[in-house]
């Protein structure tokens, strides 16, 4: 799995994805970590195909005992259908998730670790050196939808907002976004519900100071190409299948 | 017990508890058949005198029945929760041990070993519980057969005692048969599941 740092300071935020191994009728997904002295945050950490090589690659850069956190941005299974491994490699682990999804979610298996419910209007996920924010994006696409926005790092983790479906080995960052555009179209058309909903989250994501927007398919937005990624989301008439 | 029994296994488990639900729909048949005859029986007056104590005994027979497949049914759900848990244990052992090959250069590849190891010792945990499992539920069914048994003996009997209830020969002997129906399902389904449970041992 290929890894790459995108973000290196007192912590580090590492992208894991690319996976060569991955079966190919699986949808290729983005797995984020957050890494601290001495805790490990793993963001949307994928589906049961994905886990051993996903848990292969972390062991790069954390001890299991250290991996301390996870969060689910919703309740799909390329997002957290690994929950049950995950919960028997790290007994003492504790899953952010939406609280709506809980009863759901524990249908993947989740006896051992602790589930913190996400209420509605978000919270914050606290590492100890690092404190980062769940932001709401419910409706984008799952009913109860969660992203997540380190003001350090100024990284947005976006979660399906921003995601493209395209061929396998494709670079991490967005190079050249009006080439992009059509390989998020039908994805943002299709899975995203409201026009209202994606109002309000874009207003909520241009407050803040977002360097980079990190998807959990597809490419990165770096710099310029975040301002340009809203601008194309809010153009974009979604929730076209009725 | 090898990976490849889990799927089995599920099928296995899955088919007791819809055997042990066809019985107790027929005892409770059995039951409805019971109280048919007590009415029969107190039209008939005299002439079903000898039939009437068989009626409470059939019932009783539908009780115990009832009472042992609600302990099963029990059993087999411990049966398959544990087929759950056994299967959710191989899976992690086989994943982890997939990472502790492909992490082998890992600078953190050691870190997984407990869990590993703990994963390894819930798995075979889970196997020796099933197995244990399964032993006692094969008990459990075999005292199913005994009422079954006893109800088929009930049946003869009520047979011989229908003959002289007059003109209520007929609906009695149409009980009798019920009974004797009833009591065959019952030890044919039961018989089922067990030979589904040896099987499960047979490949332990």
């Amino acid at each position: 799995m290929k890894m790459t740092k995108i973000y290196e300071g007192a912590y580090q935020w590492i992208m894991y994805g690319r996976d060569p191994y991955k079966p190919d009728n699986i949808i290729d997904t983005n797995q984020y970590v957050v890494r601290t002295e001495n805790r490990c945050l793993l963001i949307d950490p994928g589906g049961i195909e994905l886990f051993a090589p996903m848990l292969a690659a972390v062991l790069h850069h954390a001890p299991v005992d250290e991996i301390t956190d996870l969060f689910a941005s919703h309740q799909d299974p390329d997002i957290i259908s690994s929950l049950g491994l995950w919960g028997q490699a790290l007994p003492h682990a504790k899953l952010h998730a939406a609280g709506l999804w809980e009863g759901f979610l524990r249908h993947f298996g989740c006896e051992s670790i602790q589930y913190v419910p996400i209420p509605d209007a978000g919270g914050v996920i606290n590492l100890g050196s690092v404190e980062l924010q769940i932001v709401p994006a419910h409706y984008l696409h799952s009913s109860a939808n969660f992203n997540i926005y380190d003001p350090q790092a100024k990284i947005f983790f976006s979660g399906d907002i921003g995601a493209a479906l395209e061929g396998p080995g494709q670079p991490v960052f967005v190079e050249n976004f009006d080439a992009h555009v059509e390989k998020m179209r039908f994805f943002h058309q299709r899975w995203m519900p409201s026009n209202q909903a994606k109002r309000v989250w874009i207003d909520r994501v241009r407050s803040l100071d977002v360097e980079i927007l990190a998807p959990q398919h597809g490419r990165m937005f770096k710099g310029d190409d975040v301002k340009r990624f809203l601008d194309w989301f809010e153009a974009l008439q979604v929730g076209i299948a009725v | 017990m090898p990976m490849s029994q889990n799927k089995s296994q599920f099928v296995a488990v899955a088919s007791i508890a819809a055997e042990l639900s066809a019985v107790m729909e027929v005892a409770k048949e059995i039951s409805l058949a019971a109280a048919n005859a007590k009415a029969i029986a107190f039209r008939a007056g005299e002439k079903a005198r000898g039939f009437q104590p068989i009626t409470d005994f059939i019932n009783e027979l539908a009780k115990e029945t009832i009472e042992l497949v609600n302990n099963i049914n029990e059993h087999a759900l411990k049966l398959y929760r544990l087929t759950v848990k056994e299967h959710r244990m191989s899976e992690a052992c086989k994943r982890f041990e997939k990472v502790a090959v492909s992490a082998s250069a890992a600078p953190y590849a050691s870190s997984l070993t407990p869990s590993l190891q703990q994963a390894r010792q819930r798995r075979t945990d889970c196997r020796r519980q099933f197995s244990r499992h399964v032993s006692e539920l094969l008990t459990q069914l075999a005292d199913v057969m005994h009422p079954a048994r006893a109800a088929r003996v009930i049946a003869a009997n009520s047979r011989i005692e229908a003959s002289q209830a007059g003109e209520y020969l007929q609906s009695l002997q149409a009980v009798a048969e019920s009974v004797d129906n009833a009591a065959q399902i019952i030890h044919d389904k039961v018989h089922k599941c067990r030979s589904a449970l040896s099987m499960i041992n047979a490949v332990d």
